[in-house]
């Protein structure tokens, strides 16, 4: 490498022994190095799934009281629902990415940008499941309630509602499975989340034994959190299991 | 918005940035993106459809045409690119993988959905009429499943298109999502734009997929059951 | 069809209603139970990550007393090395200072910088030039590249300190075997080889100027192109799937010998070395002492020392924290 020697001081800088501290196996480049799985999962590995899980909770929260209020404006005042749905529907058809890249010059590279990115694609598959569960009562029974007595406040709360229930939970379901993929693009805007170690194990070489681990934690986080929305799903609601198929 | 302007004026230039000659064309880009999404969902089809439509028929394996569906959707794509980056390095196989795994539930269990929802007393009559079960199949269940179906495959080509770009985030390089994941040499005006063209081009493909829908829907059945799913969400309710 | 999934009347109790209700609103809390405790450990980590850096913060020195300053720098590994570097040295004079890595790709980075988000960063002369500046102008030198690329910074409230003697710009990159065989020195010798030669780049070094199209205006060559992704660059010249690879100048890998690098005399790769961009403001509220650690710190900068460091991070898998602590502690600095 003379070609760079000519720009180089006589002396230049000292350069330490950095030392490999890495085992053979990492060096290697093997499948799976677990002695660097222990060493980096409190510094790299927890944290980033922890704030994976944050973001994608945070993400999903306020997407749901969103999408709840946006579904009841829209069952009340029918004429709102063609535009918002015309609206979540082009939004949804933009790649996650670019809106992230998008809101940095307004909103900043921080977590107010990656949140009102994942809240909006939220608010896409909620307000229209939501929305049809609500539809998808029967006209006989609402007329049953009114019947009964009931307002039309009383009527939404203990008719309509829990029997938009299966819908709902459906929806809360695809959301929150959805809104873990795409919290994994965060990295490029915002520095956490479990798309960061995978980003970093794409660029070395790639790096095996962390893409897998990170890989794989995304993958049983939202397998995991699938599962959990299965269960409160049916616990929720039990009539839908008696299904004869 | 002049970012709008100036994403417009760089779709119209096709995509060309000053400074940097030999770029791929936008339009090289976006056929690109097609034919990756389209051997995704063409893939797909072949596997979703036959199980799909045969489960309905005998009313069978709901959890598998509905659950393990769902499994494919809950998979995160960039950490499967990920894995199967570690195993078989990024190539187009790997990302097709991805792309399968992305769009076989929709369609699996739409096509479930739609072939086990026909009106039974409609596939108790045929078989009254001597239909075999095949021709109860062909001629009773899968017309009135073609909405569904088409629901779930343009459900399925939509998320496919989109998720180009992931792709492009994991290395794989020569569809619309280069220049979303390169801002540094397309710059933000060539984000927006090829955002708007992958945008464009999903809903095209919806389009022409309804089209085509419409098309394969027998006239008698069109007005019945005109079901409308849309983009993004499956039907409610399912499970 | 939908009738199917709706319930019976006569068999949902009148207690599933008050439940179901009850049940969503707890579903409510508990995701947002879930986010409180996910954003208040998730704070303590991302302060124990901004503490690993400002460990060694000295309570006296030219930076006691001075506000303090967010630096960024962008997701790689080198300018993670980077921002613990300036930020390491600059805590050691007594500055407080707030690192934020990662904060993104170029574009990005600098979005942020122009916001006010961060404050300073380090950034390469020639992506500046090109992504920021937009000027399709290339530049003759490096000082030149420098010049312009502080002169625009200067259009925008903020300027550019003195550049690093490292520059990470694309490279080529052979098998010692195959550069004596073919008595290669510089990318110039590749002409009479003609077709013969095979180049492996990432796909757009095909189509960029400073890449194939460049090599091909500048020096006449005319290689056969395989695509190949960046990080199998060198895996794909050990194994002679090509004769001629792009990389990168500063990778770690280069060291050792196990790889000769061509000159480009044409520079038809331009200039890419690092000068720390910073709010003109911040100069004046830091003080001289300021710029002249960050100064100090880039002037000890060479492409070995560059190459030593990527090599312990990427490759040895060691932390830029720690990386960086030991280069500045053996020059002196820390």
């Amino acid at each position: 490498m003379s070609g760079y020697a000519a720009t180089l001081a006589a002396t230049g800088p000292v350069i330490p022994n950095f030392g490999a501290h890495s085992s053979k196996c990492v060096v290697e480049n093997r499948f799976f190095c677990g002695d660097w799985v222990s060493r980096n999962w409190d510094s790299v590995l927890w944290p980033a799934l922890r704030q994976h899980v944050m973001l994608t909770a945070i993400a999903v929260g306020i997407g749901f009281v969103i999408s709840v209020a946006l579904a009841l404006a829209a069952h009340r005042y029918g004429w709102l629902e063609r535009p918002t749905l015309l609206v979540t529907t082009i939004l949804y058809t933009i790649p996650s990415l670019a809106l992230f890249e998008l809101l940095v010059a307004p909103v900043g590279a921080n977590i107010y940008a990656a949140e009102i990115a994942l809240v909006s694609y939220t608010l896409l598959i909620l307000f229209r499941n939501i929305l049809t569960g609500l539809r998808e009562v029967p006209e006989e029974v609402l007329d049953a309630a009114e019947g009964m007595g009931m307002t039309r406040g009383q009527a939404l709360l203990k008719v309509e509602l829990p029997l938009a229930l299966p819908a709902i939970v459906a929806g809360l379901r695809i959301a929150v499975v959805t809104i873990i993929a795409l919290a994994t693009i965060v990295y490029t805007i915002y520095d956490k989340g479990l798309g960061v170690p995978i980003h970093t194990a794409l660029g070395e070489g790639p790096f095996k034994t962390e893409l897998l681990v990170a890989g794989g934690l995304t993958v049983a986080l939202a397998l995991v959190a699938d599962g959990l929305l299965v269960l409160l799903q049916r616990v929720l609601t039990p009539w839908t299991r008696a299904r004869a198929t | 918005m002049h970012q709008f302007v100036e994403a417009f004026e760089f779709i119209g230039r096709n995509g060309a940035i000053d400074g940097q000659s030999g770029l791929p064309s936008l339009s090289h880009l976006a056929l690109e993106t097609l034919k990756v999404g389209a051997i995704g969902v063409a893939i797909s089809i072949v596997i979703a459809v036959p199980v799909g439509v045969w489960l309905g028929h005998v009313h069978r394996g709901s959890f598998v045409a509905i659950n393990l569906g769902n499994i494919g959707r809950a998979l995160p794509s960039l950490a499967v690119l990920a894995i199967g980056d570690a195993f078989l390095g990024l190539g187009l196989t790997v990302v097709e993988v991805a792309l399968v795994i992305l769009a076989v539930p929709p369609i699996i269990t739409n096509a479930y959905l739609g072939v086990d929802g026909v009106d039974r007393d409609l596939v108790d009559a045929a078989r009254g009429m001597g239909m075999s079960e095949g021709e109860i199949l062909r001629r009773v269940e899968l017309p009135l499943a073609v909405p569904l179906i088409f629901a779930g495959i343009r459900t399925a080509a939509v998320f496919v298109i989109s998720t180009t770009t992931i792709a492009s985030l994991a290395g794989f390089s020569g569809t619309l999502g280069d220049p979303i994941a390169n801002e540094t040499s397309y710059h933000f005006s060539g984000v927006l734009g090829a955002a708007i063209c992958v945008a464009a081009l999903a809903l095209v493909v919806e389009g022409v997929l309804t089209l085509v829908q419409r098309g394969l829907t027998p006239r008698g059945v069109r007005v019945e059951r005109d079901v409308e799913i849309g983009m993004g969400a499956p039907a409610p309710g399912l499970t | 069809m939908w009738s199917r999934l709706m319930p019976d009347s006569r068999s949902r109790s009148s207690v599933g209603v008050g439940r179901s209700i009850v049940a969503v609103l707890s579903i409510g809390a508990v995701v947002l139970g879930l986010a409180a405790c996910g954003s208040s450990s998730s704070s303590s980590s991302s302060s124990s990550n901004s503490s690993s850096t400002a460990s060694t913060a000295a309570s006296s020195g030219p930076g006691a007393g001075k506000p303090a300053v967010t630096i960024g720098d962008k997701n790689f590994p080198e300018e993670n090395i980077l921002g613990e570097l300036y930020a390491q040295a600059l805590e050691a004079k007594g500055y407080k200072v707030n690192l934020k890595p990662n904060v993104g790709s170029s574009e990005i980075i600098y979005k942020a910088f122009t916001s006010g988000q961060i404050q300073m960063y380090p950034e390469y002369t020639g992506v500046f030039l090109s992504a920021v500046a937009e000027q399709a102008k290339l530049p003759t030198s490096a000082a030149e590249a420098y010049k312009q690329a502080k002169a625009f910074a200067e259009t925008k409230g903020a300027t550019m300190l003195a550049y690093t003697p490292f520059y990470d710009s694309d490279a080529l990159a052979t098998l010692p075997a195959y550069a004596s065989e073919n008595k290669l020195k510089s990318v110039a010798d590749l002409k009479p080889l003609g077709k013969k030669v095979i180049l492996g780049g990432a796909p757009e070094f095909a189509t960029r100027f400073q890449g194939v199209k460049g090599l091909e205006k500048e020096y006449g060559l005319k290689m056969t192109f395989k695509p190949i992704a960046i990080e199998l660059s060198y895996k794909a010249l050990e194994s002679k799937q090509v004769d001629v690879q792009d990389v990168f100048t500063t990778d770690g890998q280069l060291l050792g010998g196990k790889f000769k690098v061509l000159e480009d005399p044409k520079k038809v790769f331009g200039f890419q070395n690092v000068a720390p961009i910073v709010k003109q403001s911040v100069l004046s509220e830091e003080g001289p002492e300021f710029e002249a650690t960050i100064n100090k710190v880039s002037a000890l900068l060479t492409i070995p020392a560059i190459q030593q460091m990527n090599k312990a991070v990427t490759i040895d898998k060691q932390s830029a924290t720690s990386v960086a602590a030991q280069f500045l502690k053996a020059n002196g600095v820390v």
